[in-house]
C-alpha cells in the first residue's frame, strides 16, 4: 500500500466545497480498498477488518509490550461485550512485527498475550506487513477505529480520555470517545468527534529498523 | 509524657541510584540542540550511553518498567516514544527542580542529552558501530542486594491486584515477632509483582494495634492511603521504596528503633496493569548494633501531614494555597527531605531564610505527581543555624482542568486519607546538633503537632475522619451470649457505632450515622420490641452516648460552634436538652462512663483522661495519659486503657489514687495490669463488681473476662476469652456499656455485608 494523498488534502481543506470533495474521495477510496486489506487470524482464516459483515467493526491496534494498550485490555473487553450484541464486531490488530519478525514466535506471543490479558472470544490478527495500520493511518497503540457497513472509517483515535498525557492518567474518565462514536454509528448519527489524538506507544515502520541492520 | 524521637526515614536513604558518570559520548554531545541535529547521532556511540546510565535500572527484564531498553531493537522500536517522554520529562521520573537542593541519585537528563535523543530519532535511528557500544551495566542477580538480612518478613497472605480499575492502596500488617528492641539501619523491599507495585512505605506500629482493621473486608490488609501510621504521631517511619531505587542502607549514623513485638506496616500503591496479579512482598531488615549517637527529629511543615492546616479546597479553585513556617529552635543538620500530598497538589516548595537574611532553596516540586513520591537525600547534608525560618508553600488545583482531579465535576476537598481528600506536607529529617538545644527542639515540634490536632478537632476535621471510617462499612446491632452466639439482631442494617446497654439491660443506645449528610444522631432501641427512638435529631454531629446510672438520661457529646460540649436528655427522647459541660480546649471528647452514684462522668480527649464531677462547679479533673475509663460499681476503682508499656493494656487503680497521681507526677505507674495482650476498649464491670470484661485486639478482637478476686490490693484471675468477634468493631476504645449488667449479654454494631438485591 502506498501512501495516499488524503492527509495533505485534508489539511488544506478549509473551504466547505473542498471538505465535501475530501469526504467524497475518502468514502470512494475506502469502498474501493476495503476488501483488499486482508489479514489472517492465528488459525489462518482470512479477516477483512475494513469490510464489516455486521453493523460496524471496532478495530483496536495493540502491541503486546505497550503498557498503555495493555492497561486498556479490560476496557476493550467491556466495550466489545457491550456492543457485540448490537452488531459490532471487534478485531484486535497486533503491531509487534518489528521486535518479533518470526511468524511462529509472534503467533505464540500473541496467544500468550490473549490469555494473560483475558481476551477470550476475540479475533486477533497480526499486521505482518503493516497493511492495516497503513490503510487506517494508525500510528499509536492503542488506537481505535470504527468502520461502518460501507467500509468508511467513521472514528479514529483514543478509546477514552483516561490518559491526559503519557504518565498522567485521569483519576476519572470524562470522555468516552469510542463508545460515543459507536453509539452514533449504530444510531445513524454523525460521530461527534470523528478524530481524537491517541496516546500510547508509536507504531514504528519496520523498514526503518531493517534499514540500519546492515550498516 | 515520655518523649519519643520522631524518625521519618522516608525513601530517602533507599534512593541511591547509579551516579551519573561522565562517558565519552555524552561529553562529546554538543550542548546546543541545533548543533546536535546536524551531527550524526548513532545508537552505539550516543544513545546507548544515555540509556544504559539512566534507563536500564528499571527498563530491563524482571524489573518494574513495562519494557526493556537493552538492545538496539528495544530502543529503536520506541525511539519516537522515548524522544517524546524525555522531552516532556516524564522519563526518567524525577520531580525536584534543579537549583532547589542537590540530591543523591537524581534521575534527570540534561538538555543536551534530550536533544541528542531527538536528533537520533529524526535521523532515522542509525545503529552505528557496534564495536563502540558501551558495556551494559552489570546488575546483581536476584536475591538480596544488600546481603543477607538480619530479619526477613513476608506478607502473611498474598493480595490479589485486579486487572483494571482505580489504583489500589493497601496496608499490610506483618508481625515482626521481635523479642527485644532493635535498631534498623536499612531495609530492602522485594515486591513479587513488580509490574503493578508502584511504591511502598514502611512504618512500625505497636503489635496488634491494627488487628481490628486487618482483613476486616475479607481481604488481606486494609485500605486507605494515609501516610503510614500518620495518626499515631509517635510512629517512627522506616522509609519506603519506589521503582528505580537501588536498595541502600540509611544515611550513615541514622538508625530507627523497631520495638519488641512491633508490627511492620507496609503500605503498597498498586497500579492495575490490565492483567490480574498477586503480590506477596518480602522485606529484608538490617539491624545496627545500637541506637547511634545522633539526636534526630522530623520537621513537618505543615505539621501532621497538614491535619490542622485548614485544607478545605472549594471545587473549581485553581490556586488554593497553604503556607506554613517554622523557626528552628536549635542548629539542625538537614539530611533528607520528603513531600506528601494526594492528587490535587500542584506545587510544593520549601525555602530557608537564615538569621543573616540569606536564603537557601530546599525543595521545589513544580508538578507534584502522587505516583512518584520520592524521598530526597541531600548530596551534602548542611547545617541550618538556630533562628532559621523554613517557609513552605503548597498549592492545589481543584478545577476540572486538572487531569489528576480524582472526581468530575470537582467537589470540595477536605483533609483526609481517602483519594478524594487532600493532605500536604514537606518534611525534613534533621539532626539536632547541640545537646543543649535537643529538649527545646522536641518541645517545639510536639507543640506544633498538638496545635494541629487541636485545630483539627475544633474545625471538625477529626470528627469527619471518624464518621468516614464508620461509614465505610454497614453494621447491624447484634446481641451475643457469653459463647458468642447471636441472641438477636436489632433494627435495620445501617451505619452504627458505640452501642451500649442501658443499666437495666432492656435497651440499647447507639450512634447512628447518616451516610448522605455526615450527620450523627443518638438513637435508643428497645430490645424486647425492637422499637427505636431518636434521642437527638439535630444538625450538629452527636456521639459518645452514656446512660445515667438510673437509666433515665443519656449524656452525649455534641460538636457545636467548633467546641465539644457534653449534653444530656431524657432517655425516652422527650423533654429538652441540657448543657452539662463545655470543654475549654483540645480534641474531641469521648464519654465512657457515668458513675453508679451519678456524681461523675469519665471522658477522654486527645491523649488525656478526665473525671468530671457533676456537682459543684463542674471542673474536670485531669487523670493522665489514659483513656476509656470505667468506674467500678462501688465507685472506688477505675479500669482504663494505657499504652505506657508500648501497647494498649487494661489497668485498674483506685479513683483516689488516679486523681492524686495525676496531680503529683506524670510518671506514676499505670496501676494493676489486668490484660495480658494488646487490648483496647470494651471495658465493663459486672454489676456485682466480681467480673471485668474488655476487648483484646490481638489476632482479631475477642471479648475477654477476668474474675475479680481481691480489691485490697486489686487482684484478678488470668484472662480468659469468652468469644472472638468475626469482624472487628470500629473504634473499640469508645465503647461504654458493652455488656448487660449481669454480664450475660454483649452488644456490638457488627459489620455486615450489604444485602445484594434479589433479581
Amino acid at each position: 500500500m502506498g501512501s495516499d494523498p488524503l492527509p495533505e488534502l485534508h489539511m488544506r481543506s478549509s473551504a466547505l466545497v473542498l471538505w465535501f470533495f475530501v469526504v467524497g474521495t475518502a468514502v470512494g477510496l475506502a469502498q474501493g480498498d476495503r476488501g483488499r486489506v486482508q489479514l489472517r487470524d492465528l488459525d489462518g482464516r482470512a479477516i477483512r477488518p475494513f469490510a464489516p459483515t455486521g453493523r460496524a467493526n471496532a478495530l483496536f491496534f495493540v502491541a503486546t509490550d505497550c503498557p498503555v494498550s495493555n492497561a486498556y485490555a479490560p476496557e476493550i473487553q467491556r466495550i466489545c461485550r457491550e456492543y457485540g450484541p448490537r452488531g459490532v464486531e471487534c478485531t484486535l490488530i497486533y503491531e509487534d512485527v518489528e521486535t518479533h519478525p518470526s511468524t511462529v514466535q509472534l503467533d505464540q506471543l500473541v496467544r500468550t498475550h490473549l490469555r494473560q490479558y483475558g481476551y477470550a472470544g476475540f479475533t486477533p490478527v497480526v499486521d505482518r506487513d503493516r497493511a492495516a495500520a497503513t490503510h487506517a493511518k494508525a500510528s499509536i497503540t492503542p488506537q481505535a477505529f470504527v468502520i461502518d457497513r460501507s467500509g468508511e472509517i467513521r472514528y479514529s483515535g483514543r478509546i477514552d480520555n483516561l490518559y491526559a498525557a503519557l504518565g498522567k492518567t485521569r483519576q476519572q474518565v470524562t470522555s468516552h470517545d469510542l463508545r460515543d462514536a459507536l453509539d452514533a454509528v449504530l444510531d445513524g448519527r454523525k460521530v461527534p468527534h470523528p478524530e481524537t489524538e491517541p496516546l500510547g506507544c508509536f507504531i514504528t515502520d519496520p523498514a526503518l529498523l531493517r534499514k540500519h541492520d546492515h550498516e | 509524657m515520655s518523649r519519643r524521637r520522631l524518625l521519618f526515614l522516608f525513601f530517602v536513604s533507599a534512593l541511591v541510584l547509579t551516579p551519573l558518570v561522565g562517558h565519552p559520548q555524552s561529553q562529546r554531545a554538543p550542548a546546543a540542540p541545533q548543533a546536535t541535529s546536524t551531527a550524526r547521532v548513532t545508537f552505539a556511540e550516543a544513545i546507548a550511553p544515555i540509556v544504559y546510565t539512566n534507563c536500564v535500572t528499571c527498563h530491563r527484564p524482571g524489573e518494574a518498567a513495562p519494557f526493556s531498553l537493552i538492545s538496539y531493537e528495544d530502543v529503536a522500536k520506541r525511539g519516537a516514544l522515548i524522544a517524546k517522554v524525555t522531552e516532556s520529562r516524564y522519563m526518567p521520573p524525577w520531580h525536584a527542580e534543579p537549583g532547589y537542593g542537590e540530591f543523591v541519585g537524581e534521575r534527570r537528563l540534561s538538555e543536551a542529552q534530550i536533544a541528542t535523543i531527538a536528533a537520533w530519532v529524526r535521523q532515522g535511528m542509525p545503529r552505528g558501530d557496534e564495536a563502540k557500544m558501551p558495556k551494559l551495566p552489570e546488575f546483581s542477580a536476584d536475591g538480596w542486594r544488600l546481603g543477607q538480612p538480619d530479619l526477613i518478613l513476608e506478607m502473611p497472605l498474598a493480595f490479589d491486584v485486579p486487572a483494571s480499575g482505580p489504583d489500589v492502596f493497601r496496608n499490610f500488617v506483618i508481625p515482626t515477632k521481635l523479642t527485644e528492641d532493635k535498631w534498623v539501619r536499612g531495609i530492602e523491599f522485594r515486591p513479587s509483582a513488580r509490574k503493578v507495585v508502584h511504591h511502598a512505605l514502611f512504618a512500625q506500629v505497636p503489635g496488634g494495634s491494627r488487628a481490628n482493621l486487618d482483613g476486616a473486608d475479607g481481604r488481606p490488609g486494609f485500605g486507605g492511603l494515609s501516610a503510614v501510621g500518620f495518626m499515631d504521631r509517635t510512629d517512627p517511619g522506616l522509609g519506603g521504596w519506589v521503582p528505580g531505587a537501588q536498595p541502600a542502607m540509611f544515611t550513615e549514623g541514622i538508625v530507627s528503633r523497631l520495638p519488641k513485638g512491633a508490627d511492620l506496616l507496609l503500605q503498597v500503591h498498586f497500579h492495575p496493569s490490565g492483567k490480574a496479579e498477586f503480590e506477596k512482598s518480602l522485606i529484608g531488615i538490617y539491624f545496627a548494633e545500637n541506637g547511634g549517637q545522633k539526636d534526630l527529629a522530623s520537621v513537618q511543615l505543615p505539621a501532621v501531614f497538614g491535619l490542622g492546616a485548614g485544607i478545605d479546597i472549594p471545587p473549581g479553585e485553581k490556586q488554593f494555597t497553604i503556607k506554613d513556617s517554622f523557626t528552628l529552635p536549635g542548629d539542625a543538620r538537614v539530611y533528607n527531605a520528603f513531600a506528601h500530598a494526594h492528587y490535587l497538589a500542584k506545587q510544593m516548595k520549601a525555602e530557608a531564610t537564615l538569621p543573616d537574611g540569606s536564603t537557601r532553596p530546599l525543595l521545589w516540586i513544580r508538578d507534584w505527581d502522587f505516583n512518584w513520591q520520592d524521598g530526597y537525600s541531600y548530596k551534602k547534608p548542611f547545617i541550618l543555624p538556630r533562628g532559621t525560618r523554613i517557609d513552605v508553600t503548597l498549592t492545589y488545583d481543584n478545577s476540572a482542568e486538572n487531569p489528576r482531579n480524582p472526581i468530575s465535576p470537582p467537589r470540595r476537598a477536605i483533609f483526609g486519607e481517602q483519594s478524594l481528600d487532600e493532605m500536604g506536607t514537606i518534611g525534613f529529617e534533621v539532626e539536632i546538633v547541640n545537646k543543649a538545644e535537643v529538649d527545646a527542639f522536641h518541645d517545639a515540634l510536639a507543640s506544633r503537632n498538638k496545635v494541629a490536632t487541636e485545630t483539627a478537632s475544633k474545625n471538625g476535621t477529626l470528627g469527619r475522619l471518624l464518621a468516614r471510617g464508620l461509614r465505610r462499612n454497614m453494621q447491624q446491632l447484634t446481641i451475643f451470649d457469653r459463647q458468642g452466639s447471636v441472641v438477636t439482631r436489632l433494627g435495620e442494617v445501617g451505619s452504627y457505632s458505640q452501642a451500649a446497654f442501658s443499666p437495666d439491660g432492656s435497651r440499647i443506645v447507639v450512634v447512628k450515622n447518616d451516610p448522605d449528610t455526615d450527620g450523627r444522631d443518638i438513637w435508643a432501641f428497645d430490645i424486647a420490641t425492637g422499637k427505636s427512638t431518636a434521642i437527638t435529631s439535630d444538625a450538629p454531629p452527636d456521639s459518645a452516648p452514656i446512660w445515667s446510672p438510673d437509666g433515665t438520661h443519656i449524656a452525649y457529646v455534641s460538636d457545636r460552634d467548633r467546641t465539644n460540649a457534653i449534653y444530656r436528655r431524657a432517655a425516652d427522647g422527650t423533654g429538652v436538652e441540657e448543657l452539662v459541660y463545655t470543654h475549654t480546649s483540645g480534641a474531641q471528647l469521648i464519654l465512657t462512663d457515668w458513675s453508679a452514684d451519678g456524681r461523675f462522668i469519665c471522658f477522654w480527649s486527645g491523649e488525656t483522661m478526665f473525671v468530671l464531677p457533676l456537682t459543684g462547679e463542674r471542673k474536670a479533673i485531669e487523670l493522665g495519659r489514659e483513656r476509656g475509663g470505667r468506674f467500678s460499681p462501688d465507685g472506688q476503682l477505675l479500669a482504663f486503657n494505657s499504652n505506657q508499656s508500648g501497647s494498649f493494656q487494661v489497668y485498674v487503680k483506685s479513683l483516689e489514687e488516679s486523681t492524686r497521681a495525676a496531680a503529683v507526677a506524670a510518671s506514676a505507674p499505670p496501676g494493676s495490669q489486668v490484660s495480658d495482650g494488646p487490648s483496647v476498649g470494651g471495658i465493663f464491670w459486672r454489676r456485682d463488681g466480681k467480673e471485668l470484661f474488655y476487648l483484646s485486639v490481638q489476632g482479631g478482637q475477642g471479648m475477654m473476662a477476668v474474675d475479680v478476686v481481691g480489691t485490697m490490693p486489686f487482684q484478678t484471675s488470668a484472662p480468659r476469652m469468652l468469644f472472638k468477634l468475626a469482624t472487628p468493631v470500629l473504634a473499640p476504645a469508645q465503647l461504654s456499656n458493652v455488656a448487660s449488667p449481669d454480664g450475660q449479654r454483649f452488644v456490638f454494631a457488627v459489620n455486615v455485608q450489604p444485602r445484594k438485591p434479589t433479581p
